[in-house]
């Protein structure tokens, strides 16, 4: 008999997604998974990963890791990289991890141009907290920190991280996919790739920002969830490649 | 390496001990009075081939040195007071998660800002930490240039030894006077970390060092094992100096570069007909609490002569434990309290005078 | 026995490295030695100064209220540093900046014209050199012959060009009690 599908060598064994009905983080950790066995690297990973549902990445990829404190991945990552820098680096973080509480060192790894693959998982909220007001929350999005929904005049605006990314000089690869359809998740796949690529030839920093549904936060049924992915946050959060060298 | 003396910073001397003891990775943010640290480390890693960077932050720092030790090379960052304060966070996740970060921190005068002017008031900050969480760091005080040289060699081997972090707590003081000292070789043998460091699951069970534990029992466990494993180093690592102890009344007691001044006052005391002696801890962290003990019930009263506001003072006193007398003689930054002052504050003290605090 | 010098002038006049030029002639000698700089915002503008204190035993404090020996090279650190000799030390006192007066009764007082014999040498950079030639005429403890393996060393191989004319400024600063 032919095997036509399996789960991803580098993923565990006897894993079972503990992510709430509907969230893409785990697809993204598949695709990554995905991406992995296909460059033949997982023997040679270090990844890194600081707090939120990020955080759970540790439970279902089989690699070494190294935990951050919130906001702190791409620091980590960095000491990891120079202390080896023969071995492939990542790291996985929310919004609220990669571009709150950790604007500073995500962008100076950036501006560094670390040979780092950084993901960042987009869903306009913090997920494990309770859906608070992130940085990505969009404007009139109501949050339980924003109950009547985000104004500047209270909140300011939402940042567009892949942009401000791709602006950074020691950027290979910045782009910005989505996991609302099979043909956005066959895009995102190749994005991963490249990111990992980027490092693995020594270009730079390589970074995908992944658009993703938080149903739970959202109160929507993963189907809405998606039709919120493409019709609120793709207008603001256009998807596409913002810098490749 | 040579073990000719050389005329040199309490700075530089930390910064070339940690080249000599292996340090991979430095990474550090500019703050007075431990710059030279990162300028000297900034030329010699590059020259050496090692890992050098200039961080966004002491956030950024400290959590580039837990990033780097994970996969079992030495590596280091250096700081001062204020900006130690921004790497407690770190230190609590480097305890729990074992990591062997080794960070120096060359006191300057707090709180907040303070100023450049040495101290030594953030020996709370060390010994007890201002991270979340029971978690005990190891904490050397170096007194002389020398040991500089020496506590920072000592620093990365217990660092790996236990898989525990360790503070190198120095003061401006120390990190800016120069003064003869010898580096002679790395004296400690290299600790095997294949057992645990990350280098990438090849043809292993793959690797996670974090402290997230939704597990309750595993994370009680986990600290009953932190702390077993603190006892372990207080009962190997404790160390202390003592000068004049047997026949001494009164112990002239300081941590780190105030040492020199107590032992002069020692002296002087000793001219006067006054049986003083001195101790010393090395280690803060772990305090060497027993031996005070013993010298409490002998009778010994102490004085404790300290850059700050009592602070190590309260851990004699914790360690006397009433079984006699511990005074205090202070000032909370800037001149260090000189011979004078000491011998006049020990005085004051021995006819039942009230702590001796300068310009209070 | 402990005995302390200051040396001070303005940021520039190269005090910090005479006192580091001092600090390892005596290392060099075999004594217990440290050297102090007041260090941070001070250095710019405003007056400089180290603190060398070189004892037989080990060094006491290295940062006392009072010093031995004051070596000034401009008025505001001579106004400043004159009040913190010990009844019965000395200040020396680089004349071409500092005008000769006499605040205190209880202390000796040498002044030399440092920059001026440094810049009739060509090079009012050592003048910091020529006050430790100074320095060595009126102290017996610091020997001129350990002075001069002392700028060796701190010059070392990269600046050993300039050692020939830092041996003068040495000559210079020592002979100019002499002269006068």
């Amino acid at each position: 008999m032919q095997q036509i599908f399996s789960k991803p060598k580098s993923m565990k064994k006897d894993f079972r997604y503990t992510f709430c009905p509907g969230c893409d983080h785990g697809i993204a950790i598949r695709l990554i998974g995905e991406v992995i066995d296909e460059l033949g690297v997982r023997e040679e990973i270090i990844s890194s990963t600081s707090v939120g549902c990020s955080v759970f990445l540790y439970d279902f990829l089989d690699i070494d890791a190294v935990e951050a404190p919130h906001g702190r991945a791409l620091a980590s990552a960095t000491g990891v990289k120079r202390a080896r820098p023969d071995k492939v680096v990542f790291t996985y973080s929310g919004d609220g991890d990669f571009a709150s509480i950790g604007l500073a060192e995500s962008m100076h790894t950036a501006l560094r141009g670390e040979n780092i693959t950084a993901f960042c998982i987009n869903n306009t909220t913090y997920g494990m907290t309770g859906g608070q007001l992130g940085p990505t929350t969009l404007m009139g999005q109501k949050t339980t920190t924003s109950p009547t929904g985000r104004n500047k005049d209270y909140y300011g605006y939402p940042i567009k991280i892949a942009e401000h990314i791709a602006l950074c000089d020691g950027t290979a690869f910045s782009a910005r996919v989505s996991l609302d359809t099979v043909a956005n998740i066959n895009k995102a796949k190749q994005a991963i790739k490249k990111a990992f690529q980027v490092q693995l030839e020594g270009k730079g920093f390589g970074f995908v920002e992944i658009l993703s549904s938080c149903p739970t936060n959202w109160h929507m049924t993963p189907e809405e969830a998606h039709e919120r992915v493409r019709n609120e946050m793709m207008p603001v959060f256009p998807l596409g490649v913002f810098k490749e060298i | 390496m040579t073990t000719e003396k050389v005329l040199i910073k309490g700075n530089y001397a930390i910064a070339q001990a940690a080249v000599n003891a292996g340090c991979q990775c430095y990474f550090g943010y500019p703050i007075t009075p431990q710059t030279e640290i990162g300028e000297y480390l900034s030329g010699k890693m590059q020259e050496l081939g090692r890992a050098y960077v200039c961080a966004e932050s002491e956030l950024g720092a400290i959590n580039m040195v837990m990033g780097a030790v994970s996969t079992g090379v030495k590596a280091m960052t250096s700081s001062s007071s204020c900006a130690v304060a921004l790497m407690q966070e770190a230190l609590s996740y480097a305890a729990s998660d074992e990591l062997p970060v080794v960070l120096v921190n060359v006191m300057r005068t707090g709180p907040g800002l303070g100023y450049i002017y040495p101290a030594q008031g953030d020996y709370n900050q060390a010994v007890y930490g201002g991270g979340n969480g029971d978690y005990k760091i190891i904490v050397l005080a170096p007194s002389t240039v020398q040991e500089c040289v020496d506590l920072t060699y000592r620093a990365f081997y217990l660092a790996q030894k236990y898989r525990n972090p360790v503070i190198l707590l120095a003061d401006g003081l120390l990190g800016q006077m120069m003064e003869p000292a010898s580096f002679g070789e790395y004296p400690y043998p290299e600790v095997d970390v294949s057992g645990w460091a990350l280098t990438g699951a090849k043809g292993r069970e793959a690797r996670k060092i974090y402290s997230v534990a939704p597990d309750e029992k595993k994370q009680i466990q986990h600290i009953y094992d932190l702390h077993k494993k603190f006892e372990v180093i207080a009962e190997n690592e404790t160390t202390y100096e003592e000068f004049n102890i047997d026949d001494a009344e009164i112990v002239l007691t300081a941590f780190g570069s105030m040492t020199r001044n107590i032992k002069a006052a020692m002296n002087v005391l000793r001219s006067k007909g006054i049986k003083a002696g001195c101790f010393r801890p090395v280690t803060l962290s772990p305090f060497p609490h027993n031996r005070i003990s013993e010298l409490a019930l002998k009778g010994k009263d102490f004085a404790v002569v300290e850059m700050n506001m009592g602070q190590m003072f309260k851990d004699v006193k914790y360690a006397v434990d009433g079984k006699s007398k511990v005074d205090l003689i202070n000032r909370p930054c800037g001149e260090w309290l000189s011979v004078e002052e000491i011998v006049a504050g020990v005085e004051r003290v021995m006819q039942g005078g009230k702590a001796y605090a300068a310009n209070i | 026995m402990e005995t302390n010098f200051i040396i001070a002038g303005f940021g520039g006049q190269g005090v910090l490295l005479a006192g580091t030029v001092l600090a390892n002639a005596f290392m060099i000698e075999g004594k217990n030695v440290t050297w102090y700089p007041c260090y941070g915002a001070e250095m710019r503008g405003g007056t400089v100064n180290c603190e060398i204190v070189v004892s037989d035993t080990e060094v006491s404090s290295v940062h006392k209220q009072d010093t031995d020996f004051a070596l000034v090279l401009n008025q505001q650190s001579f106004d400043k540093f004159v009040q913190r000799v010990k009844s019965g030390g000395t200040i020396v006192a680089n004349s071409t900046l500092v005008a000769e007066s006499r605040p205190r009764s209880d202390i000796k007082y040498v002044f030399a014209p440092m920059t001026k014999i440094a810049n009739d040498m060509g090079n009012g950079k050592v003048t910091n050199v020529v006050s430790l030639g100074v320095l060595s005429s009126v102290c017996k403890i610091v020997s001129k012959d350990f002075l001069a393996k002392g700028v060796e060393k701190v010059l070392g191989e990269k600046k050993k060009s300039l050692l020939p004319l830092n041996l003068k400024a040495l000559e210079n600063g020592a002979a100019s009690l002499a002269l006068v």
